[in-house]
């Protein structure tokens, strides 16, 4: 069942997960954390299915004797071998362009009756002007307010008729509307998301409402430790003029500033069929797509030259170690990160596996040292996250107050370590065969398959990229890793975010040499210091 | 009653008892070659003993730290180097384990969640103890402790079921019984609830039935049953909370925020999907009463909820919240999002507002069944709560034949000033918030 959609930023910015985040405690492998791209970008991972359990890391199975055995559970002595795997291949798209030059990409899952459609337009927050932060995102939210047609209730109930749901968001590098719906109401959720983007109203009332929420949301943000972290460690590696050091949603200073007329511009900037996508998935047996995207969206949009703007990549000058004082906090979050990459690099497979091995997984060298070695944390992650611009790595962890400095110190020691000789092959084996195997499963539903096209759509990726994916993967070598590691892996340039109670280990982390510390009193907490 | 969505998906499997009394539940589904594996162990946090809050949890860490023929941590990397994903999780009424995998690769999950219920114990040692201890210590700073309203669930709860009863403390437990678990109470907990004939398992996907069943009789068949496991018994207590309870909070907040909670009847009963459809009309998406009303119209409130939780003790909870806006206050709020609730009671809804619930409800659906390992776990949850697997297809029908009198009866019952707890958080002052 939907729950009303917190405002705020979702990815590198966001509020508390859903209701259930708090509700259900997880087990060892945390789902809650972290997967930060901005866009729908390439799913980071998997593979080929072949091989899958290493014989040499089995020894206490391998050697289990078959024999007959008056133990009952003897039949456990034996690890079970994999069988035939079947085939899988990412599902298979069709292309077509409409009159209007807006293209049309289609994938028909069978079985799979709520269908999944997603206007796409290219550009998005990345190329806002820096005095207009935020109002990319609120654009794409304004969108679902009201139509030239309808007003915001209006279309709310005539969404909820339908057992639709009818979205719009922004990420770095795109805008897109889209509309979850079962099948059988399909063309008339098609001429909703049409009379959203074809015809927004923009109206002020709402436009002003979710302005004003943002700006709650901000204050919300500041409040929590892991939402107030993931704005201070940006402005640690980007310029201030960039916007990639800005949250998606914008900030205290410019939010204030948006109105209908700047929200209504930044839509309409973006808002070129010769340069969108339209992508639909789900199962379309007996739908005459074509016709419908034709009727509803061939005519009516009108090819405009859309200029996207300059991407401004402006970095800070060096690394910091930047302190945010929360006292009496339970617990230090932990920010340590770099410039990483772009989408288009051509280490993407190597450093999905080199992800992996680091903190990208469970098994991760991180993973099993702070955490199950030595119980500082309940998980730590690491992630690139590939934008069209250099987007970030970073190493995300929420630690226990005392041991806040050895976290951050063992950290930029495995960060070191990777650089400095290649993995074991279990390691690559592990991360390889588990980046091809768990390929298939990111794909089950169509809203899952719409946005892993869409993403291709976005960073201009050929059309065979998903499908060139687990060959890709499987031929990763722990050379290619160790290069990716050398180019991509930059401990003495990282900057080192802290939000939590300084009084307990702001001196060990001055001794601990990694760099000048500044410490930023938390005005939640009301302390100056 | 709208008319139901001919593309809904009727699941069908086969189901058979093992003579150790573990129940398997099978359900091909050949979208995808792949498999979801589901165990529901009936355990959770409702069976602890006083003084080991936090228990049931901390032992499913232990699931994960090795058995026989398996290492510590090493039940995760054989799973994702199949190429699989899994987790665990621990609520009031059970423990559930799962893993998603290439259907190929069915074997090893199946001998993985089987060492496990067979050997668990070969493998416990106090230093995994202290690990895990601190592991889950820290897992409770991060999701509750260390964020902003974190500690309302254990407040509302505590609130709504008195000392003594099963719902009275969360899942999580204190850091106080965590500290004093030793290796004696993880055997015991062992001993007492991990066995064959306290389970279901389901397997959902790219299977044949009869394979499938043969695989499980191979490797749980051996594992002994246990029996004797200590009944549960719904308390007795009254259906209503019986007075009026208040709390006020002061947290490093910035906006002030009300969380209410009632009690009502469990899971399962007829006055619960009445109020699982009445939580989607009062603030189930952007057309619900009470994000229209106090975010959209009235714009005194920030964000806004409703909902009941699916348990089946004998009672549950329905809660919510509503966070005030700067320049508004949580008085103000919570007048207005109880006269809301009032309304419920006062006036039955609209055909027009059971109609658009039950759409997205329908969709929901939709969307779940899906899925496999949605599929899967909902198999295992209404064989472990209700004996009956096959509520899977009947869920549904009856939250579509929910009308708007029985949505008035259950809230003329549940939404009663003397059946409600109201905890509110206010922004600390300066000098709290610094000590």
């Amino acid at each position: 069942m939907t729950n009303v959609r917190r405002p705020g930023d979702p990815p590198d910015d966001r509020p508390a997960g859903p209701l259930t985040d708090a509700l259900l405690i997880d087990g060892p492998d945390e789902p809650d954390l972290i997967d930060s791209s901005g866009d729908p970008v390439l799913p980071e991972a998997p593979p080929n299915a072949t091989v899958i359990t290493d014989a040499t890391e089995a020894p206490r199975a391998a050697e289990a004797s078959p024999a007959p055995d008056p133990d009952p559970l003897a039949v456990l002595d034996v690890r079970p071998a994999p069988r035939e795997p079947r085939a899988y291949h990412f599902p298979r798209f069709e292309r077509h362009v409409l009159i209007n030059g807006l293209t049309l990409l289609s994938a028909h899952l069978p079985g799979r009756p709520l269908l999944n459609a997603q206007l796409v337009f290219r550009g998005g927050v990345s190329v806002e002007a820096a005095d207009r932060g935020g109002v990319t995102v609120l654009a794409a939210r304004s969108l679902t307010e009201g139509t030239q047609q309808r007003d915001a209730i209006e279309l709310i109930e005539a969404t909820e008729r339908l057992g639709a749901d009818l979205d719009a968001e922004a990420g770095w590098d795109s805008l897109v509307a889209g509309i979850s719906v079962p099948r059988s109401r399909f063309a008339p959720a098609l001429e909703l998301l049409a009379e959203v983007v074809l015809s927004p109203s923009f109206p002020e009332a709402e436009v002003d409402r979710l302005r004003d929420e943002r700006l709650n949301d901000l204050l919300q943000a500041r409040a929590e430790p892991r939402r107030r972290i993931e704005r201070v460690f940006p402005e640690t590696i980007y310029a201030s003029t960039a916007p990639y050091a800005r949250p998606l949603g914008g900030t205290e200073r410019t939010v204030p500033g948006l109105d209908r007329e700047a929200v209504q511009a930044a839509y309409w900037r973006l808002a070129d069929p010769a340069s969108a996508v339209f992508v639909v998935a789900g199962d379309l047996q007996g739908l005459a797509l074509v016709d419908l995207v034709e009727e509803h969206f061939g005519g009516r949009m009108a090819a405009q030259a859309v200029d996207r703007g300059a991407l401004i990549e402006a970095h800070a000058d060096g690394p910091r170690v930047v302190v945010v004082d929360r006292p009496g906090s339970p617990q230090s979050e932990i920010r340590i990160g770099h410039l990483g990459v772009s989408r288009s690099t051509p280490d993407f497979h190597a450093l999905s596996v080199l992800n992996t091995i680091l903190g990208g997984q469970f098994g991760s060298r991180l993973n099993q040292l702070l955490r199950e070695d030595r119980g500082y944390t309940y998980g730590v992650h690491t992630s690139f996250d590939m934008r069209r611009g250099t987007g970030p790595f970073v190493v995300r962890m929420a630690v226990q107050t005392e041991v806040t400095v050895p976290a951050i110190t063992e950290t930029l020691g495995e960060l070191r370590r990777i650089g400095e000789g290649p993995v074991e092959q279990h390691e690559l084996d592990e991360a390889r065969d588990y980046l091809v195997g768990v390929f298939p499963l990111r794909f089950e539903a169509a809203p899952q398959v719409a946005t892993a096209i869409a993403g291709l759509a976005i960073h201009e990726l050929p059309d065979d990229e998903l499908d060139r994916y687990r060959p890709a993967i499987a031929a990763i070598t722990a050379d290619d890793v160790l290069a990716a590691a050398r180019a991509h892996v930059r401990p003495q340039d990282a900057s080192v975010v802290v939000v939590g109670d300084a009084s307990q280990w702001v001196d060990g982390l001055r001794e601990a040499g990694i760099g000048e510390v500044t410490v930023i009193a938390d005005p939640v907490s009301g302390e100056e210091r | 009653m709208p008319a139901r969505d001919p593309d809904l998906p009727v699941v069908r499997f086969t189901e058979r008892r093992l003579d150790n009394g573990l129940r398997v539940i099978v359900a091909p589904d050949r979208l995808a070659p792949v498999v979801a594996i589901n165990l529901w162990y009936a355990v959770g946090s409702r069976n602890e003993t006083p003084g080991k809050t936090g228990f049931a949890h901390l032992f499913e860490h232990f699931m994960f730290q090795g058995s026989r023929h398996v290492t510590k941590a090493e039940h995760m990397t054989l799973i994702q180097s199949a190429g699989g994903v899994n987790n665990a999780t621990t609520f009031f009424d059970r423990t559930n384990y799962f893993e998603t995998l290439p259907s190929h690769q069915l074997e090893l999950g199946l001998w993985l969640e089987a060492d496990r219920m067979a050997t668990l114990l070969d493998a416990l040692s106090q230093e995994n103890l202290d690990n895990q201890r601190e592991v889950v210590k820290n897992e409770k700073r991060q999701s509750y402790d260390n964020r902003p309203y974190g500690s309302f669930y254990e407040k509302l709860m505590a609130a709504v079921f008195p000392t003594g009863h099963p719902y009275h403390t969360t899942p999580i437990g204190s850091m106080e019984d965590l500290d004093a678990a030793s290796l004696e109470d993880v055997t015991a907990f062992f001993r007492t609830w991990y066995a064959p004939d306290n389970a279901v398992l389901s397997i959902v996907g790219d299977v044949d039935e009869g394979p499938a069943l043969e695989a499980a009789q191979r490797y749980f068949g051996p594992i002994p049953a246990s029996g004797g496991f200590p009944p549960f018994v719904a308390p007795d207590g009254p259906t209503r909370i019986g007075r009026e309870i208040r709390e006020v909070v002061p947290d490093a907040v910035p906006l002030e925020r009300v969380h209410f909670g009632f009690r009502m009847p469990p899971f399962g009963r007829p006055e619960y999907d009445a109020m699982e459809v009445a939580s989607q009309i009062l603030a189930g998406g952007k057309g619900s009463r009470l994000h229209r009303r106090l975010v959209r119209d009235e714009r005194i409130a920030q964000d806004v909820t409703a909902f009941a939780l699916p348990l089946v003790g004998g009672s549950t909870i329905f809660a919510g919240w509503v966070t005030a806006r700067p320049e508004s206050d949580a008085a103000t709020v919570e007048a207005a999002y109880l006269e809301e609730l009032q309304r419920m009671v006062d006036e039955p809804v609209t055909a027009d507002e059971l109609a658009r619930a039950q759409a997205l409800i329908e969709s929901s659906e939709l969307s779940a069944l899906g899925r496999v390992e949605e599929v899967a776990d909902r198999l295992s949850m209404f064989a472990t709560y209700f004996d009956r697997p096959e509520l899977i297809n009947e869920q549904l029908g009856r939250y579509l034949a929910v009308d708007a009198a029985a949505i008035q009866r259950a809230a003329t019952e549940i939404f009663r000033a003397d059946n409600r707890a109201v905890i509110t958080y206010v922004p600390a002052v300066r000098q709290e918030a610094a000590a």
